[in-house]
């Protein structure tokens, strides 16, 4: 497209400064930008929900009836009640009957089904979810049942990291470990995980172990793999050249192998904690019901979606508040992938001041190497 | 083999750190301790309520129940506290149904709340129980919902049935077909979980559907047109609620059970009095997240049973009006489609003689 020859040599490049192009390959928005297309990204959902929503000629499949017309007119449709949700062809079949019999017309409002309730009405439904008071004595308030969950996730994702992490980054090192348990993790991570729920309850009785080996088994398997592909990215060059100044395996392991890998694998936890989440809702229905998903499913029964969806967005709200506090925090993590030494300033500074009390309290032990 | 005990210590290392964790009391057990038997073994926390402490052995009762209007009536008992006023502790466990019956499988709970005939497909997986009290006996909550244009049950030849296969609907349905001059021949009968019925129908997909409320009080709402062609008032007693016990804990707790039973009874009688209708849906309707008018709807499709009731369907009989009939029928239907191989000694799963007992020694 482009005539190659002057335009490469600086030419383009400096076309581009003058004038920045929105759409080209891999160059990222203007960082002043940026908040604009993360509220965007936001909005254009919500404007597309309003708009089924709210505009009565798109989409809006049913009529709800607000007035019957003439139930003494007998004919095909004459079920037709008020308040209820029917189809338009119903409706309009409803209403040439009524008008063949010269009687009076049924009146309605053209509606969506229930299973999508407009913004206004999930809004509303959130609200007073949270400012219900619990009706039975014993029962808990609903963001202590969300807590609850939180408290799930975390336990059944902190196992799944304990043991996950290290097991990972060893396979991702030492090939033999790999060949040996890799195979085994494929095979099981395909089982799904809400099929141990009984076996679980068996076995671990009714409170929140269950559970929390339910998310467990679901984040752990994939987990391993995911810690170890990442682990096996780190760059070879890096280990060549420790090797070549005589590392041993473990210096390799701590001082190349890890640091290495640390970034990326910080990542992939930010990932992994919303697999954890996927499996909540499965997970606090075996055993006693408890949670968010005791009110999910509980609505869900009696088909009021507004509370159903109102609860949905809870957990998209504290996942995505999760997510963000965890991206932040990485920021300052890893100086030697970002060069952000913040944080590890902050921390020199902290142990300077402390410095003297270190010293001593150390008095007694001479530094022997010396 | 090897694999498998490794995979099986892989998944449940965590809960040997998970009973580290400060959580709800009843969970402390290791789980090694746990798996063993339910009732007697583990040793009494004695947290008992003060006046009842003395008059109560052992640990909590711990009971299983789930989302029907017949075991939700629980809850009063609770609320107002009638199992400290009738010196036994009980735990009420809020379950989905098919897990209640997991729980009590494992014997994770002392009871469990289900219908006569699921509790014999719980015992043929294992797990014994007895039928120690009938709660009610399903009276219009279970329904034949057809689409508008189905008007009786003989208009069903040929069309598409929706049902969720093995349980009771699924009963209910042959039941109906029969009395229609029908078998399940004559239909067919497409498999589907009884908590989308509603969708199931609206989709086309079938031309009716068995299902329980709430689920066949939303198929009626959300097709219009809809009717019940066949509900559970046509076969009354077909379908009873009861409270299955571990019989281990029969035998060792059986003086609470008789407790248990007792307030039971005062349960419905509070419920079956008038004046009290206002209350008791409004306990029973926040349990399900439901209000009190909408409840009092599933209420009136339950036929609670008291005293006098459940004396009169514990006497043996051949009918529905007994629950040895209704289990004979039950059972028949079980091994006939395959839910378990062989016939079980039904009349073991019930035990009329806490009722009597209690009917004997008023409170």
């Amino acid at each position: 497209m482009v005539p190659p020859s002057s335009a490469v040599r600086g030419g383009a490049r400096t076309r581009i400064s003058e004038k920045p192009r929105w759409f080209a390959v891999r160059r990222d928005v203007p960082s002043k930008a940026r908040p604009w297309f993360w509220i965007g990204a936001f909005l254009i959902p919500l404007a597309l929900w309003s708009i089924v929503s709210y505009v009565p000629w798109i989409w809006h499949p049913l009529v709800l009836v607000t007035d019957v017309g003439d139930a003494k007119v007998q004919g095909q449709f004459s079920y037709l009640e008020a308040d209820q949700l029917v189809d338009k062809a119903d409706f309009v079949g409803r209403n040439a009957e009524l008008a063949a019999a010269h009687a009076k017309l049924a009146q309605g409002i053209p509606s969506n089904p229930i299973f999508l309730p407009a913004p206004h009405q999930i809004a509303r439904a959130f609200v007073t979810a949270f400012r219900t008071p619990p009706q039975l004595a014993g029962d808990l308030w609903l963001h202590q049942s969300l807590l609850h969950s939180c408290q799930v996730i975390f336990w059944g994702f902190f196992y799944s990291a304990l043991f996950g992490l290290p097991l990972g980054i060893l396979c991702g090192t030492f090939p033999p470990l790999a060949r040996l348990v890799e195979p085994f993790v494929d095979f099981v991570r395909y089982m799904p995980a809400p099929v141990f729920g009984a076996l679980a309850v068996a076995v671990l009785g009714l409170g929140d172990e269950p559970k929390i080996t339910i998310i467990f088994i679901g984040t752990f398997f994939q987990m391993l793999l995911i810690v170890a592909n990442t682990t096996r990215a780190v760059n070879g060059g890096l280990l060549e050249a420790a090797q070549t100044l005589g590392a041993s395996n473990r210096q390799l392991l701590w001082h190349v192998v890890v640091p290495g890998a640390l970034p990326q694998l910080y990542r992939d936890m930010r990932i992994l904690v919303g697999w954890a989440w996927t499996y909540l809702v499965v997970a606090e229905l075996i055993g006693e019901m408890s949670g968010i998903s005791a009110f999910l499913y509980q609505q869900q029964r009696y088909r009021h979606f507004e509370n159903v969806y109102a609860g949905i967005v809870m957990i998209g709200i504290i996942g995505l508040v999760t997510d963000q506090v965890l991206g932040f925090i990485g920021r300052y993590l890893f100086p030697w992938e970002t060069g952000n030494r913040q944080l590890f300033r902050l921390f020199a500074r902290l142990r300077g001041r402390r410095a003297p009390l270190v010293e001593a309290a150390g008095q007694p032990k001479p530094a022997p190497s010396v | 083999m090897i694999r498998i005990s490794a995979f099986a210590f892989a998944c449940f290392a965590p809960a040997l750190f998970a009973a580290c964790d400060n959580k709800p009391a009843d969970t402390t057990a290791p789980p090694a301790a746990s798996a063993a038997t339910p009732a007697a073994s583990t040793p009494a926390p004695a947290v008992a309520s003060a006046s009842a402490a003395s008059e109560t052995a052992g640990p909590p009762l711990k009971i299983a129940y789930s989302d029907w209007p017949g075991w939700v009536a629980w809850d009063i008992a609770m609320q107002k506290g009638w199992f400290k006023e009738a010196g036994v502790d009980v735990e009420l466990k809020w379950f989905e149904y098919a897990p209640s019956m997991d729980a009590f499988s494992a014997g994770k709970v002392d009871a469990v709340a289900v219908t006569n005939g699921d509790a014999l497909v719980t015992g043929s997986t294992g797990a014994p129980s007895v039928a120690i009290l009938i709660n009610d006996y399903s009276n219009g909550n279970d329904m034949i919902v057809a689409k508008k244009g189905i008007k009786t049950l003989a208009d069903l030849k040929g069309k598409k049935i929706g049902v969720e296969v093995g349980l009771v609907d699924h009963l209910l349905l042959l039941k109906a077909l029969e009395s229609a001059k029908l078998t399940d021949k004559d239909v067919k009968i497409v498999p589907m979980k009884t908590d989308q019925a509603a969708q199931t129908l609206k989709s086309g997909a079938v031309d009716a559907v068995a299902a329980w409320q709430p689920n066949s009080g939303a198929a009626l709402k959300e097709v219009p047109g809809s009717t019940a062609i066949f509900t559970s008032t046509n076969v009354p007693g077909l379908i009873y609620d009861v409270l299955a016990v571990n019989p281990k804990s029969l035998a060792a707790r059986r003086v609470d059970w008789e407790k248990v039973v007792k307030v039971w009874f005062k349960v419905a009688d509070f419920i079956k009095d008038e004046k009290n209708v206002d209350d008791a849906a409004k306990i029973m309707s926040a349990r399900v997240g439901l209000t009190p008018d909408a409840y009092k709807l599933l209420m009136g499709g339950t036929a609670f049973q008291d005293m006098a009731g459940d004396i009169l369907h514990f006497k043996k009989g051949d009918g529905l009006d007994s629950i040895y009939g209704s289990s004979k029928i039950v059972d028949d239907f079980n091994v006939k489609n395959a839910v378990y191989k062989a016939p079980m000694k039904y009349e073991e799963y019930l035990d009329p003689s806490l009722v009597d007992d209690a009917s004997k020694s008023k409170m």
